[in-house]
């Protein structure tokens, strides 16, 4: 699977958004899925499916799907 | 048959006639023990129309589930609260008796017991109108239709307690509340005004969101009319009732002395003739 | 709730407080009398998903500590299910009175659950720190204590406490990734402690975050050839009396909180303890009656001996 599919599919799964419902320009706080429990479990899904550890910064500036492939790229997540 | 308003008026008048008689007879068999004469005795009226003219009872189950709730907040005052539930007949008059003695059902301050119609327990101060904003609460939440009625002192309103209910009730827009203000202006060691004046109650609570109304805590007339005219008030209600401690006999009327005091058999019989003189 | 290892995983990343919140959401999906109350602390409880799915099960009484004591304890008098919960300071202390005369005296049957108890805020100073609560509600009649010792834990213990027929405080400990000591799920009594691990010279008794820090300390005690029981106490009132008893064939009993050595587990530990006519001399570490200058949850930690590494280093001290 590719990086960026299994990004979206993440997303997907630990927001638990319909498929049909997502696209990608979800932001924080903008879906009711994804406030601020949401986002710990995204976050937390993210470091395991990719294996790294998501700085507290980063935590606090990943805001939108879009914000979050630039973030990924730090951590040498390309796609 | 339709109750006259002066019948009403005089049924609550011997309630509270009655009141002060079983005030009396628990405060001289308590002896050394004391009791907290003067707070009751200033709200013997405001309870007397609570009971028998406002209040939702049914004499032949405390625990009705539709009944009125009551909340003595000033839990000293229970002379008056153990007198009225033993005048609609939930306490009797052995039970009555056992005040003040050992092992009693009936202390110094209300200890909840279901079946003599005690629902809470009351007398650190402060406390009785967070209680009684969550059972109003609970009212709404359960779309019962019963009301509940909280009895706090002046001096109660020194406790920061009480303005964090007084800032809530308004909130929850709880027009099934009532708050009697008992001023007596006076607390447990002085007026109000020498220990922490508590000016402008009418105002305080008015500007916190109740619909607040001052009136004379002895007249049952104005006590009925400001119940019956608040029905409809869609707000959380507040009544400042301008009252004298001690009221009702001549040796204890503003006589701040009669706060917690020992009646011995002189002081009661002097107090039974007044009483029957009326 | 679903217990699964990715659940559990993300548990343990969210920490304790933001599984309360969803916790208490799973709950509330059953329990139809249940009233979740807190003082201006939803966000901080993970309360924020409950208030927007079940308002009508969610009360806000702002910052006034002691109304919502009266209000839970309102609601409780009429049949409701009631959790209350803020920062454990103020949800123990700020309506300590309030707890003793409508919780402990009146008997209303409450959930009181203390966030970010112990020594996780450091950083906003001991204003926000709590080192007192177990040892002052200890001293209410008719309040059950439970310290979870991790975010399962802590979800578990709230659906027993809610199923309860006594009151209860739930004393949170940790912060965000909070270290995991269960990881599947088991059986969860209210005064039932749970062996740990089994070990021969010493028994070590701890609650909250100190399990996890325990049960670490004792693989460093271990390579030293020292045999470590270790038990989690969750429930510090009323304490596990047999597992005391049972303690007393180690050489050495060790009590581990963050909490004032004073008051707390340790404390509770040694009142039972002290009516044997014989029993193993008893090392209290926690925090040793302090209010030290602030720092973040490790520097804290640290500073007041309770890492692994400071624990297995105080016992080899206490052994000797």
């Amino acid at each position: 699977m590719s990086n960026k599919n299994k990004y979206k599919d993440i997303f997907i799964k630990s927001l638990t958004i319909d498929d049909k419902k997502f696209t990608e320009n979800i932001k924080y706080n903008e879906i009711p899925e994804w406030d601020s429990i949401g986002h710990m479990t995204l976050i937390s899904e993210l470091e395991e499916g990719f294996s790294i550890t998501i700085e507290t910064d980063d935590i606090v500036d990943f805001s939108s799907f879009k914000k979050g492939i630039d973030i990924l790229k730090k951590y040498n997540i390309n796609f | 048959m339709e109750v006259s308003k002066t019948e009403q008026i005089n049924k609550i008048k011997n309630f509270a006639l009655e009141m002060r008689k079983k005030i009396l007879e628990m405060a001289v068999s308590a002896g050394s023990s004391s009791a907290h004469f003067g707070g009751a005795l200033s709200i013997t009226e405001i309870v007397s129309t609570l009971f028998v003219h406002q209040m939702k009872i049914d004499k032949t189950n405390p625990n009705w589930e539709e009944r009125d709730r009551f909340i003595l907040s000033k839990g000293h005052a229970c002379l008056a609260y153990y007198a009225a539930l033993s005048e609609i007949g939930y306490i009797s008059s052995k039970e009555l008796q056992t005040f003040g003695k050992n092992d009693t059902n009936l202390l110094g301050h209300p200890v909840i017991n279901k079946d003599l119609g005690i629902d809470f327990s009351n007398g650190s101060l402060g406390m009785g109108l967070s209680l009684g904003i969550g059972v109003a609460i609970s009212s709404k939440k359960k779309k019962k239709n019963f009301n509940v009625y909280v009895i706090i002192g002046d001096g109660e309103c020194n406790e920061g307690s009480i303005w964090e209910g007084a800032m809530a009730a308004p909130n929850f827009k709880l027009n099934n509340l009532y708050v009697v203000i008992d001023k007596n202006n006076f607390q447990q060691t002085g007026s109000n005004k020498e220990i922490m004046n508590v000016e402008n109650l009418k105002d305080k609570w008015s500007s916190f969101g109740w619909h607040t109304v001052e009136l004379n805590g002895h007249n049952i007339q104005e006590l009925c009319n400001f119940f019956d005219s608040s029905k409809k008030i869609d707000k959380p209600k507040a009544v400042i009732a301008n009252t004298v401690k001690g009221k009702g006999f001549s040796f204890s009327e503003n006589n701040n002395e009669w706060h917690h005091s020992v009646l011995s058999k002189s002081f009661y019989e002097k107090a039974i003739k007044e009483l029957t003189k009326r | 709730m679903d217990i699964n290892d990715r659940n559990i995983k993300i548990w343990s990343t969210i920490g304790s407080r933001a599984t309360l919140g969803i916790a208490a959401l799973e709950l509330a999906k059953k329990i139809d009398n249940l009233m979740v109350l807190t003082c201006d602390a939803s966000t901080s409880a993970g309360l924020d998903r409950f208030r927007k799915t079940f308002p009508e099960k969610y009360l806000d009484l702002g910052i006034a500590e002691q109304n919502m004591i009266g209000v839970a304890a309102g609601l409780a008098s009429e049949n409701f299910n009631v959790i209350t919960t803020t920062f454990a300071p103020f949800q123990t202390m700020r309506c300590c009175e309030q707890i003793k005369v409508n919780i402990g005296y009146m008997r209303q049957k409450i959930c009181m659950v203390g966030i970010a108890s112990g020594l996780s805020l450091g950083t906003l100073g001991f204003t926000h720190c709590c080192i007192e609560d177990v040892g002052i509600l200890r001293s209410i009649p008719g309040i059950t204590i439970i310290s979870p010792a991790d975010s399962l834990e802590t979800a578990k213990a709230l659906e027993a406490a809610i199923k309860y027929e006594n009151s209860s405080y739930l004393r949170l400990t940790g912060a965000s990734n909070n270290p995991i000591v269960y990881n599947k799920d088991y059986e969860f009594k209210i005064g039932k402690s749970i062996t740990l691990k089994h070990g021969k010279d010493i028994t070590i008794f701890c609650a909250g975050s100190m399990v996890y820090q325990s049960l670490e300390a004792a693989k460093i005690l271990e390579s030293k050839n020292i045999s470590c029981k270790v038990i989690n106490m969750h429930t510090i009132k009323p304490i596990d009396k047999i597992a005391i008893e049972e303690s007393c064939t180690s050489k050495l009993i060790v009590s581990v909180e963050e909490h004032n050595i004073i008051g707390g587990l340790g404390s509770a530990i040694a009142e039972y303890k002290s009516s044997f006519k014989v029993s193993p001399k008893q090392l209290f570490l926690g925090i040793k009656d302090t209010y030290s200058k602030g720092g973040d949850y490790k520097f804290l930690q640290n500073k007041h001996g309770l890492t692994a590494k400071k624990i297995a280093e105080d016992i080899l001290l206490g052994i000797k």
